[in-house]
């Protein structure tokens, strides 16, 4: 029984796996992701963190607003440090953040969703209200009230993002909870006095896993693009330069009018690059994860 | 459906072009100034920002004006003065027929009321030079005033007159004055209030009643003060003729501003500097206990590379600076201070310094701990948002603190916040700067007892300060004075409490074409406005005779022609569309 | 018949009513949580409300018993609604204004810049989802899918930035900020060129930021529609494909589009902060990023309270118009 159920789910990652590698947007924003992923946990390697203390780099003699030619593989900016070491380091950050806060989110939407879908009646319908009142209040706006109450730091961004994007998730986990929960299957293991505990775990689970997975999977660029935002509007953390904080010190301290575009674009670039691949993923992950998605879009 | 939304866009533009009848009104002679200041309130009792000092130096005139050159007092309201043979009294005479702008005469009791209600109501911007004085009117046109001790500021009277007519009835009570909004538009200055926006500008309309008109038509209709949020769009609002000066412009933007030969470039000197500010502790809110430590202190002096400011974010426009300037006259009033005590970029000694004293890094996380272990050194350092340097200075803070195992969280407030956060003591350290007064008398008082919890903004006394400070405001011997000075600064320099960065210029700039007059205050090296009484703009012209200044109607050609480019490609679509339509019926 | 139509306009008043107080509960739920956030979380707002400044005891003291906070929680909560819905949100710390009172002044150039890019982007991305679901699987359909999703994906101010750098700083076509020209005293038609004139480069922005959503919505609302049996047999009939496409198929697959421009217009107030703050366009964005400089607390709260108004009130419309639209819609 035990080793017929590994078989079978074996056989169905094997079955997700062709598809995922038979879907050519999948298999480029993998490819994109894994590179970024890479520069980010090879960040130590790649740039020296000194370079990002500007009395280090004034110390070793880099010029200021040095363009890419002049200075190294994207230049310098006001305070003489290497745009291309910001744009390592700037990685880490906004991945780990937004990963970080899509754990977040999933896990609060997840918990919701599938309690409120499998549990039903009267807390159904009290998650439900709560969920509907998030979904209402407008994201940004919330986001901002709160990191400007709660301070500036990495963890906090990461609350806030997690706090204000569950309900989408929340939403869709519960309606195919629901489905799942129809099934007849469920019906006949519950009339056999499995507990809910086994349910959950052995049939809801496997069967909304994959709904979870192309889920987080799209609530990554959120994250990333909230962070951004947030960094860009001066409140992001000061001590952890993500890409949003790239944007914002270079759009105050006047890369624009000096047109220092390599001051400006690779953080840009990063951010359009990596949310790209993760809508890539999680838009491949879908049509696998509810094939009736797949033949018109 | 692309045929609809043609038309529609069609109709909008044609909507935005059709009304060609109403032409650009008249709107009379109007100069334009940038700046990136905001202000906070328009009450000369109550603001203390730069960009408020300089409306006042337009709305209001004073008893005395100050000369261009070098502020040697001149005739201002009063023509002349005479002096007591013991110098504690001067009597002043008002100009004749003398008005306030709205037309009600102003006499010799508006300027005693001013002297004496300011100096029983403790007003803040005028006390440091009523408090020991007294005035009197003899008629109409005579004022006397006389000081109980000698004052080596008289017969200079530059205080804001306020028109009592107005500000009697709230002038009785200290909270109501402070809070009042003070737009009733009505003062003695080339130029009076009439609109004041926040956040975006104040406009100001000729003053036919001002006496330096001398009964001619004010050459100037109106004067409109804007504020950026964004300095690079002053920049290039300058640049394309929307403005006609601008007032603190970025550092990094002289060079392409010089570069145009229609704008001259002033880096004007009046004494301002920058300071990395240390909470001292003498009251309220408590910095880090370390800071209490003078070696501390000073250990964190000796880490701050002013030198990498003044190159970097000044690219060389600003001066070198070891203490402050307490007034306008930088030569006169900055004590030399000797080599081995000037706290000159050294890290390596600064580590020394405080290895030393036993505020070692026991844990190993790179950052020093109290003597007894405890409680490690991250320093609460203030950004403020308001000004375009705090921003990297708060980084480079960041990066000298590190070199010698210090943190530093910074937190952000914007220039009003800050200042409730300076009076609470709610900081370790923050940057920010000071334009001083021609008299140092005012940058001296802040840093006494009296002003602790107000513009005492390092938090700090010192015993002998305060005996020289109230030696200094009456000695009349100028020479004696200037020692006293000297030596009250050379105090604040050793405490390491306010750690002045450099002596920064106002960079202002000014279009060339549009209006001429723009004089230098004090001459050669001062700014050309925003200084001490600002008489460029009762000097300025329109550039040749009939010419309207400031408007420009050069760029709404462009629009037009991109709109018109527009029109063409959507009418290129409309035909394309047609085309097809036609070979689907084939 | 008669009793059809009878019961259906009675199902359909059941529906809204039962939408309009959904809304008003959410109204009160998104009072409740601004009430927590910014009275409880937050400690001593009357403290905060002066920042340092000498403030006299008895003016203190006043304050505390407008804000209710020598009393319980529930009296407390009363008072801020009472002030809430007398629009009194307290004083704004950076302009010593009402908070109302900055926020009307604010509001129509957000409406306009934010109104203009969303009619632009909703026109726009319609027409680009038609053509790309009727052209599916050409090169027509690929460009506009791929070049909406590039706009979507990257953060709406650096498309900003980009463009000012571009066609303000490089080329000059375009003022670099603000919704006039520095000081204008420009009347009639040389005021709304110059507002034109300004209002360009951050609409384009916004347009191109917003187009995706709409463009892709269309595009797979109208392949659903396409799908069905009607329109087989609009073609088997023997109509021109266009024909069939602008009568039957694109007028069916718009309702989503309805919805979602609906719901768009409740974002529209705060859909544009970071865009508004990079062209310095003085509208509810940039009063929005101000505040967050100061913090300027009152201001965030009265500007969250109105966004959040606003899509409760859109969101509404929304439904209200679906379910005169859509006749499925019957008291559900």
């Amino acid at each position: 029984m035990t080793s017929l159920a590994m078989q079978r789910r074996r056989a169905t990652a094997g079955r997700v796996l062709a598809q995922f590698r038979s879907s050519k947007p999948g298999v480029i924003g993998f490819s994109v992701l894994l590179l970024f992923v890479v520069i980010a946990l090879a960040a130590p390697l790649l740039a020296d963190v000194r370079e990002l203390n500007p009395v280090f780099a004034r110390a070793s003699g880099n010029p200021q607003w040095a363009s890419p030619g002049e200075f190294g593989a994207l230049g310098t900016d006001h305070l003489r440090r290497s745009v291309w070491v910001q744009f390592v380091w700037g990685s880490r950050v906004s991945l780990f953040v937004g990963l970080a806060a899509t754990i977040l989110t999933i896990s609060i939407g997840s918990v919701v969703g599938i309690v409120s879908g499998f549990v039903g009646g009267r807390l159904d319908a009290f998650l439900m209200r709560i969920t509907e009142w998030f979904l209402v209040i407008p994201f940004l706006p919330l986001a901002i009230v709160l990191a400007s109450i709660l301070g500036r730091n990495v963890w906090n961004i990461i609350l806030v993002i997690g706090v204000t994007s569950w309900p989408s998730t929340a939403r869709l986990l519960r309606a195919q909870v629901l489905t799942v929960k129809q099934r007849l299957f469920v019906d006949r293991s519950r009339s056999l006095g499995a507990g809910n505990g086994h349910l959950v775990a052995r049939h809801i689970l496997p069967n909304v896993s994959g709904l979870i997975l192309a889920n987080a999977t799209l609530a990554v660029p959120i994250s990333i693009l909230t962070e951004t935002t947030l960094s860009f509007l001066g409140l992001g953390d000061p001590s952890s330069p993500s890409w949003g904080k790239t944007l914002e010190e270079a759009f105050v301290n006047g890369a624009m009018v000096r047109n220092a575009w390599w001051y400006f674009l690779p953080a840009g670039l990063g951010i359009l690059v990596v949310v790209l691949a993760f809508t890539l993923i999680g838009r491949t992950l879908e049509e696998i994860a509810d094939p009736r998605l797949g033949q018109s879009r | 459906m692309r045929r609809t939304v043609v038309f529609i866009l069609f109709a909008l533009f044609g909507a935005a072009i059709a009304p060609a009848a109403f032409a650009q009104e008249d709107a009379g002679v109007v100069l334009r100034i940038g700046l990136t200041q905001d202000w906070e309130t328009l009450n000369p009792t109550a603001g203390f920002a730069v960009s408020e000092y300089e409306i006042w130096n337009v709305h209001y005139a004073t008893l005395t004006d100050k000369a261009a050159d070098d502020f040697a007092p001149i005739g201002g309201l009063a023509e002349s003065w005479v002096a007591s043979n013991d110098g504690l009294t001067y009597t002043y005479t008002l100009r004749e027929g003398l008005k306030w702008s709205d037309g009600e005469p102003l006499t010799a009791e508006d300027v005693a009321w001013n002297v004496n209600t300011s100096r029983d109501q403790e007003w803040d911007n005028m006390l440091s030079t009523v408090i020991n004085l007294d005035a009197k009117v003899i008629d109409d046109r005579t004022v006397e005033i006389t000081s109980s001790v000698p004052d080596p500021k008289l017969p200079n009277m530059d205080i804001y007159l306020v028109p009592k007519h107005i500000w009697e009835p709230i002038a009785t009570d200290y909270d109501a004055t402070v809070e009042y909004e003070a737009l009733d538009g009505v003062g003695s200055g080339p130029f009076v209030i009439s609109e004041f926006t926040k956040g975006q500008s104040v406009v100001m309309v000729a003053n036919p009643n001002y006496w330096g008109w001398e009964g001619e038509t004010p050459p100037i209709d109106r004067v409109i003060f804007q504020t950026f949020a964004n300095p690079d769009a002053m920049v290039a609002a300058l640049q394309q003729g929307e403005l006609d000066a601008i007032h603190g412009f970025p550092a990094g933007s002289a060079a392409t501003l010089e570069a145009d030969p229609n704008i001259e470039v002033v880096a004007g000197r009046q004494g301002g500097f920058d300071e990395i500010a240390i909470n001292g502790g003498a009251v309220v809110g408590q910095p880090h206990p370390a800071l209490l430590d003078l070696e501390v202190r000073r250990a964190v002096s000796f880490a701050i590379d002013k030198e990498a400011v003044i190159e970097d974010l000044w690219f060389g426009l600003a001066g070198p600076l070891e203490t402050m300037s307490p007034g306008a006259d930088e030569a006169k009033w900055i004590p030399e201070i000797s080599a081995d005590k000037a706290f000159t970029y050294d890290p390596d000694r600064a580590n020394q310094i405080l290895d030393d004293a036993g505020y070692l890094d026991t844990d190993g996380d790179g950052i020093r701990e109290m003597p007894d272990g405890t409680n490690p050194i991250i320093l609460r350092h203030a950004v403020n948002t308001d000004g375009d340097l705090a921003g990297p200075i708060g980084e480079l803070f960041t990066g000298w603190m590190q070199a010698i195992g210090i943190g530093v969280e910074l937190a952000s407030y914007d220039q009003d916040a800050l200042f409730g956060v300076i009076v609470e003591g709610d900081y370790d350290t923050f940057f920010w700067g000071w334009v001083p007064f021609v008299d140092p008398d005012p940058m001296l008082s802040y840093f006494t007892e009296a002003e602790l919890e107000s513009y005492n903004d390092a938090n700090w006394t010192d015993p002998r300060f305060e005996e020289l400070y109230l030696e200094q405001k009456v000695e009349l011997d100028p020479q004696r004075r200037i020692d006293i000075v000297h030596e009250m600064l050379t105090i604040l320099h050793d405490a390491a409490v306010y750690i002045p960065m450099y002596l920064g210029p106002d960079l202002q700039a000014y279009r060339t074409d549009t209006f001429e007059g723009w004089v230098r205050q004090p001459a050669d090296v001062g700014p050309v406005m925003f200084s001490n009484s600002s008489p460029s703009y009762r000097l300025l012209r329109p550039v040749g005779s009939d010419a309207v200044g400031g408007s420009s109607d050069g760029t709404n050609w462009v629009l037009i022609g991109g709109l018109a480019a527009l029109v063409v490609v959507g009418g290129a679509l409309v035909v394309t569309r047609r085309k097809s339509t036609a070979d689907d019926r084939e | 018949m008669l009793a059809t139509e009878q019961s259906e306009s009675r199902g359909r008043t059941r529906f809204i009513l039962k939408k309009v107080l959904g809304s008003l509960l959410t109204l009160v739920f998104v009072l409740v949580f601004n009430f927590v956030l910014f009275r409880i979380v937050q400690s001593d707002p009357i403290g905060s409300l002066f920042r340092g400044r000498n403030v006299p005891a008895a003016k203190i003291a006043d304050l505390r018993t407008a804000f209710g906070l020598d009393e319980s929680l529930w009296v407390q909560f009363w008072a801020y609604v009472r002030q809430t819905f007398q629009l009194n949100f307290g004083i704004s710390y950076q302009s010593r204004q009402p908070v109302w009172n900055e926020i009307v002044s604010a509001i129509p150039a957000t409406v306009a810049l934010v109104g203009i890019s969303a009619v632009f982007s909703a026109v726009i991305g319609t027409i680009g989802g038609v053509i790309a679901a009727w052209r599916r699987n050409t090169w027509k359909d690929h460009a506009i899918t791929s070049g909406t999703m590039v706009f979507y994906s990257m953060p709406d101010f650096w498309l900003g930035m980009i463009l000012l750098v571009g066609f303000a700083v490089v080329l000059g076509w375009f003022p670099v900020g603000g919704m006039s020209d520095a000081g204008s005293t420009a009347t009639g038609l040389a005021l709304l060129l110059d507002r034109l004139h300004h209002i360009f480069l951050p609409a384009l922005t916004l347009t191109l930021a917003y187009l995706g959503e709409y463009a892709l919505v269309t595009r797979s609302s109208l392949l659903d529609v396409m799908g069905e049996d009607y329109l087989t047999v609009a073609r088997a009939k023997g109509l021109r494909d266009v024909v069939v496409r602008n009568r039957h198929a694109v007028p069916n697959a718009l309702l989503p589009v309805v919805t979602l421009t609906a719901i768009n217009f409740g974002f529209v107030l705060s859909g544009a902060i970071a865009v508004e703050a990079v062209f310095s366009w003085p509208g509810l964005g940039k009063a929005t990023a101000d505040a967050i400089r100061g913090p300027d607390l009152p201001m965030l709260q009265g500007l969250f309270l109105l966004f959040s108004a606003a899509v409760i009130f859109f969101n509404l419309l929304a439904d209200v118009a679906y379910a005169w639209l859509d006749p499925r819609v019957e008291g559900a």
